[in-house]
Order: structure tokens, then sequence, then C-alpha cells
């Protein structure tokens, strides 16, 4: 309870016991008598000048343009702005997520990462290599699909990601262009591929991937530039 | 508060430029009654180098019932100084109760006081002026 509170209370209790004694009655005509005397006391000229209707001190008015400039409200302003604005760009990015974008963006970090030297050199045509993952490597259905299959290829290799999943990387002549075939995302529970209809879009530093899901597999092409570089290779429109 | 009108047109003045000064700087208290507690404090300092009342015991009678016409007969300016003659804090709390433009939450406030000390203060300075005004009209205290 606070000190007003107390104080209120003491007074009203105080009040409510000596209303209307005759003590009481005396006192407060004395009060009176006292304040009205109080208000003839003469206030020096010069000094009642001062006293006038205008105020000696006016509040200052409230206006958006002061409230803004408050560096309090300023420096709230711009944290709610770079959180907003963080919260926007997280937002927009994942807002073309589909199943197996982060793995796909974790490979478009190593195809920068790549040099030729660390893939094994094979001079074919992309859409032959689908034998040669199956006979040598046991992987069915990494197959590269219809538009990249007669790219010239430099070299492959099969290597495991972090969660050791078998990962195929070819590069081709084109543009210097990679390509990623990787095991589709799976639901936790069913174990089912979690299916994606069409052409999908990852960017990645300054990389650009177009991802692909057939039979359980994922395929990636990717290149350094903008999605506009890969449109021409993509049959269908982007989803 | 000072019973000297010259005095406390120059704490008017001071407080005023003060608080002008403040407000040029953008520096004016939110606090609602800093102007009065500022005008407060400069009366005190002005009347620290005065002669200073010797401290005795107040007389003091119960209030009388025709206290009220006892008080219509006197000056005005006798009240001021009888008033500004009081030890503070119990000039203080006279000056800003009688001014009556005050509740006593904002004289408690003002002077620094807890309600107890006013009412101590105020019950004493009734008393004390009573006994003054039987002195000063006796044959109205004796009628």
């Amino acid at each position: 309870m606070s000190a007003i509170q107390s104080a209120d209370r003491s007074m009203r209790s105080a009040i409510s016991r000596a209303d209307g004694s005759a003590d009481f009655e005396n006192q407060q005509n004395f009060d009176r008598a006292v304040a009205r005397l109080v208000r003839l006391i003469t206030i020096p000229a010069e000094t009642a000048e001062w006293f006038s209707e205008k105020d000696l001190t006016p509040a200052s008015k409230w206006t958006w343009k002061k409230m803004v400039r408050n560096p309090a409200v300023l420096a709230i302003s711009i944290a709610v702005a770079v959180i907003a604005g963080v919260f926007v760009f997280n937002f927009v990015s994942h807002l073309n997520d589909f199943p197996g974008s982060t793995t796909a963006r974790k490979l478009l970090g190593v195809a920068a990462s790549t040099r030729p030297v660390m893939l094994d050199p094979v001079n074919a045509e992309a859409g032959t290599l689908s034998d040669l993952f199956f006979m040598k490597h046991g992987l069915e259905h990494y197959d590269v699909p219809e538009e990249f299959v007669d790219f010239a290829t430099i070299g492959c290799r099969v290597f495991e990601d972090d969660e050791s999943r078998r990962i195929a990387q070819i590069w081709v002549s084109e543009k210097r262009m990679q390509f990623f075939l990787f095991p589709a995302e799976r639901d936790s529970k069913t174990g089912a591929v979690l299916r994606f209809p069409g052409w999908r879009y990852v960017h990645q530093e300054g990389w650009t991937g177009a991802v692909i899901e057939r039979s359980g597999v994922c395929f990636m092409a990717a290149i350094r530039g903008r999605d506009k570089d890969l449109e021409p290779y993509i049959a269908k429109p982007k989803e | 508060m000072l019973g000297d009108s010259r005095k406390a047109q120059e704490v008017f003045h001071a407080t005023l430029r003060e608080a002008a000064q403040r407000a040029a700087r953008g520096e004016l208290p939110s606090e609602p009654f800093w102007l009065f507690r500022d005008a407060r404090w400069r009366c005190l300092e002005a009347t620290k180098s005065d002669l200073q009342p010797e401290s005795l015991e107040m007389e003091e009678h119960d209030i009388a019932v025709e206290a009220a016409s006892q008080i219509q007969g006197l000056d005005p300016m006798q009240l001021a100084i009888w008033i500004s003659a009081a030890p503070d804090p119990q000039r203080s709390a006279l000056a800003l109760f009688y001014l009556d433009e005050f509740d006593y939450r904002e004289i408690l406030d003002l002077a620094e006081l807890k309600l107890g000390e006013l009412s101590r203060l105020l019950a004493n300075g009734r008393r004390q002026l009573q006994a003054w005004l039987d002195a000063k009209f006796p044959q109205t205290r004796e009628a």
C-alpha cells in the first residue's frame, strides 16, 4: 500500500471521527478565516504583473515530428525496423522452400568450392552417367533429366554428405554447370518420399540451382548466376 | 514565507529566471510542483542570513469560538510576518496550507513532510496563533 493511500485512509478516518464536533467546526472556521486573510496580503505590483492569463512556460505542443525525434522513440523504431527486416528476410527466403531445399543449398556451397581436380575425369554425355552410378556405386534412379542429357561432361564423383547420404556430382562443360543427384527428403514417420511438382529454384552465395524430384531422387542443375541463366535449359516454366 | 515583500520579489524573480533558463535549454522538470519547491528553498535560503528568532516555548491556546472575528481584526501583513517568523518546517506547512491552493497531499510532497508531521505542525500553529490573537485582542476573548 502506498504512502498516499495510507495517508488518504488516515485522513478519511480522522475527518469521519471529527465530523460534526464543535471543535472541528471551530477549527474549520479558524482555517477559513486565516485563508481569507492570507488572500488579502498585498502582492507587490511588480510581481503581480507576472500573473496573467497566459502561461509563463506554455507546455510544448505534442507533434509527430517531436515524437519521432525523441531518442527513445527513435531507438525503439530502429530496433523494431531491424527485427521486422530480419523477420521479412527470413520469411521471404523460406517462401519458396520445398522438401530437400536445405540439402540443395548446402550442395550449392559444395559447387562453389569444388575444383576440377576433385572429380574423376569423364568424357561422355551426362545422360550416360546413370548407368555408371548404378553399375559402379549401386545408385538407382540417379538419372539426369532429359533437358540435360546431351551435355558433355568434364568429370564426376560420388561422395557422402554430413548425413551419410550418397551424392552424385557431375561437372559439364556448358557454362561450367554442375549437376547434383541426391536422395529426396522423406517423411520421418512413414518414410514416404516428400514430393514436389516441377522445377524449383534455390539460391546460395551467388549460385542458383534448379531442382526437380523424380523416383525419390532429386536432380539439381547448379550455375553461378541467376534464375534467368538456368531458365533456357528447363523445358517447363518454374512453379 | 518571508514576511518581506522586497525579498519575496527577489525570490520570485530568481525562480522565474531559473525556470526561463531551464525552458530555453529544454530541461524543464516533468514533476508538477518543481517551481514551488524551488521557490520554497530559495525562501529558506534567503532567511538563513537574517536575524533568527529566539527559540522559546510558544504559548498555546485552544481555538476559540470567536477566533474568526479575532482574525478579521488582523492586518494581513501582520499575519504574513507572524507566519514568516515560525521555524521551518512549520513555516512552510502554514504558508502552503493557508495559501489554500494545494491539497494536503501536494503540501506533503512540497514540504517533504509526513502526514503526522503536517498535522502536528498545523495543530500547534493554530493553537499558537490563537494564543497570539488572545494576547492581541484580549477584550474579544473576555467578551
